[in-house]
Formats: structure tokens, sequence, C-alpha cells
């Protein structure tokens, strides 16, 4: 069985007075060590494929299983132990730091400060932004800003990164290395799962789909005898970054 | 001149002065996977844009030998018309992309009576543009390096101009694919006659 598998999902939400079907039957399986792009317009239903895939809200019907196990079943928790959730929009506390930013997570968990800073700090160099460790959030550029939302995400050692438009909003020149970035964290094993709304991580990916009127176009399950990889760290880098 | 190898040969010249052997490696290496060339097609395309005087011969600095006594390897650069007949191709070339993009969806009109042919046409369509790689991030390893070609003008400027361009029109081809899904989808259902 894949890492994560939506199995026709459902999902309404009220627009106004209106009630929109975001999702109709949607299904995907998402494999170790892959970079899967979903491409819609906006409100087409993206993010909310994104935050059901991430377990953030749980499906009207149909399920969702992380490893196996049901993501909405009393219980299980999903977000933060296995699954990693970027918000590349919300903003952060504007006086936090970075590196406060990033470990908050971890001591949100109960792992004592010290550890905490440097599993922090492996995330941010793992991301390429430690420098901007002891700068506020609110002095960072879009690009770093998604970086650091990035490393958020992996601190907690996720085997699935959920991002959603990590390209959003980023100059275009940086846009390439953003992709590169998550490119090279589904290279080592981490299932990785994008939105995009620019075009600019469909290439790169493994599999690319669209969402369009709640409908889930392209190929849902990875390539047939796609290897599963194990999860690889960088040398030199903690066990849970 | 309809050969496009002639023009992309002018093109790698305009880049900067070059020679033969190192035109057809600049040319694998930039275009081989969408316009695959040998080396003689290469020398003829260079022999055809001298006729034309569209290139011409660099001169040999006086007291240099030539290339049978040890000498460097004729080199060509572009000639004032090489680079406005260039400037010219590339524009019109341009022009008939968006032609043939205007006769698709004019073409597949044409299927309003068989909405449902149509449809199936636009999810091959949409999977083709989705498993599309051509517009990768370009990465160190598909760039030249400066050691490959020592006066390469602007390093991985073609790929990242190719690169961005490609993502650009796959986000625009999928958003009218939804469009003419949406069209035809209303056909198929009833909810509209054809126009």
């Amino acid at each position: 069985m894949s890492l994560l598998v939506l199995s026709d999902v459902c999902k309404a939400q009220m627009r106004g007075s209106r009630r929109v079907e975001v999702l109709r039957d949607v299904s995907l399986e998402i494999e170790a060590g892959e970079l899967v792009a979903v491409w819609g317009r906006r409100r087409s239903g993206r993010s909310t494929l994104l935050s059901v895939a991430a377990g953030i809200e749980p499906p009207d019907s149909g399920e969702v299983l992380f490893e196996g196990r049901d993501v909405n079943a009393r219980g299980t928790r999903i977000l933060g132990d296995g699954v990693g959730y970027c918000y590349t929009g919300a903003s952060a506390p504007g006086g936090r730091t970075v590196i406060d930013h990033v470990r908050s997570g971890l001591l949100a968990r109960r792992v004592a400060e010290p550890v905490a800073h440097s599993l922090a700090y492996d995330a941010l160099r793992r991301v390429e932004v430690e420098r901007s460790n002891e700068l506020t959030m609110g002095d960072l550029d879009t690009a770093e800003a998604v970086r650091v939302a990035v490393a958020c995400g992996l601190v907690l050692g996720p085997r699935v990164l959920v991002i959603d438009e990590p390209t959003k909003g980023v100059d275009l020149l940086e846009r390439d290395a953003i992709v590169l970035l998550l490119r090279s964290l589904a290279d080592e094993g981490i299932a990785v799962l994008v939105s995009d709304g620019d075009g600019s991580g469909l290439a790169d990916a493994d599999r690319a789909l669209t969402l369009s009127d709640g409908e889930l176009r392209g190929k849902s399950t990875p390539a047939p005898g796609g290897e599963v990889l194990s999860l690889r760290r960088p040398a030199g880098t903690s066990s849970a970054v | 001149m309809r050969s496009p190898t002639n023009w992309t040969v002018l093109g790698l010249v305009i880049e900067r002065e070059s020679y033969g052997w190192e035109l057809w490696k600049r040319f694998d290496l930039l275009y081989g996977d969408v316009l695959p060339v040998s080396e003689p097609k290469v020398y003829g395309a260079i022999d055809a844009l001298l006729g034309r005087g569209l290139i011409e011969l660099v001169p040999v600095p006086p007291g240099v030998p030539s290339v049978g006594e040890g000498g460097q390897r004729p080199h060509y650069r572009a000639t004032r018309e090489g680079l406005e007949r260039y400037a010219e191709w590339v524009i019109a070339e341009a022009r008939a992309h968006h032609r043939r993009s205007l006769l698709f969806a004019r073409q597949l009109g044409a299927l309003a009576h068989q909405p449902q042919d149509a449809l199936a046409i636009l999810d091959r369509y949409e999977q083709a543009c989705l498993d599309d790689k051509g517009a990768r991030v370009p990465t160190v390893r598909d760039v030249p390096t400066v050691g490959e070609f020592p006066f390469r003008v602007v390093p991985g400027l073609a790929d990242r101009l190719a690169s961005v361009y490609g993502r650009d029109v796959k986000a625009a081809t999928l958003a009218w694919i939804e469009y003419a899904r949406r069209e035809f989808q209303a056909l198929a259902d009833g909810a509209r006659g054809p126009r």
C-alpha cells in the first residue's frame, strides 16, 4: 500500500449561501520519494485537497490513509507525526526569530530546548536559510519565508510534506530554486505533495495532476514498479531532519 | 531558407564566433532533445549560410598559420544581414506557433456535435501536457559548464528562457483545456446547442 492514500474523498464547502462540492470522489496515492503536484485555478479546491490529505480537515466521505491508518479515526494524529504541513501563507508572529519559529513545533512536543534548537538549525541549513536564523520572521522575503515554512515541516521528521503553492508570490528567478529544493527532498525519500497555480511545480514533479470542478485528473497512482525509496539523510544532519 | 537546422546554426554563430565541430557539439547540447542533428548536417548548414551571406569567415590575423599548418580552424561570425534575418525568422516562428495553436483550437470546435470525442481528445491532450518534462528547471548538470565551452556568452540563459516559457505555456494550456472541457461538457449534457 502507498504511503498516503486518498480514496473516493468528497468535500463540500459553503460559499456564501451556496454549497459547492470542491472534492468529488477524489482518489490519490503517493509513494515515498515522489514529488506530486496538483495544478488548479484559484478556488479550484487545491488547498482543500492538501488540507484533507494532511489530516487538517476531514473529508465528508471517503477515507485518507497514512501508512495504512485512517487519519480521521479517533485517536489518530498524523499532522506533525509523519505528515508535515508547511504554512507558506500564514503570517508568523512578527517579533519572533526564525529559529524560534522553526523550533516551536518541537518545543510543543516537549523536546528539550537545546535539542530543539539544534534540530531547528539543521532544518534551516537543509533549506539553505541558516544565515537568517536570528532574523525576525517579518524580515524575510517571500522565498525565504517559504524555505522557513518548509523547515518548520521538515524539523518534525515527516515522511510526507504537504505544501500549498510553494512558489506563489516568489520572484521568478527564485522559483526554480524552491522547486529544486522540493525535488531534492523527494529524492531523499520524502513524499512531497504540492499545489500549483502558475505551472512552476509541474515539470519537475514525478506526477502532475489537475483539479477542476472537484475532479482530480491525471495519474492518481504511482507508476507501476516504482521504487519505494528509503529515507536517506544527508551526512551531518540529525536523524530527525 | 526553410531548414530549422540552418536557422539554429545561425543562432549559434550569432551567440559567438565558432567553428564547425564546436557548432555541432553546442547544437547537440542545446537543441538535441527537440531537434536531433548529425555532424554533416551542421556542416551543410554552414555552407548554406555562407552561400547566402548570412555568416562569413573570420579573417585570420597576419602571421597566424592556416589550419593545414596546425593553425586554428576556420571560425565563422554572423553578418549584419544574418542577424537581421535571424530576428525576422524568430518572430515568424513565434507567429507560426501561435497560428498552429489557433488552428488546433478551431479544429477542435468542429467536434461540436461529437462532444464526447472532443472531451476524449482534451483528456489526452491534458495528460500529454502534464507528462511533458520539457520545461524542467535547469540544473547545474543541464547547463554547459565553462570548462566545456570556455567562450559561452551567458551560460544557461537559453535553458532558463526555455524553462520559464515552457512552464507559463503549460499553465496557460491547462487553463484553456479546463475552459474547453466546460464548453464541451455543457454540449454533452445538452445544456447548450452548437453555436
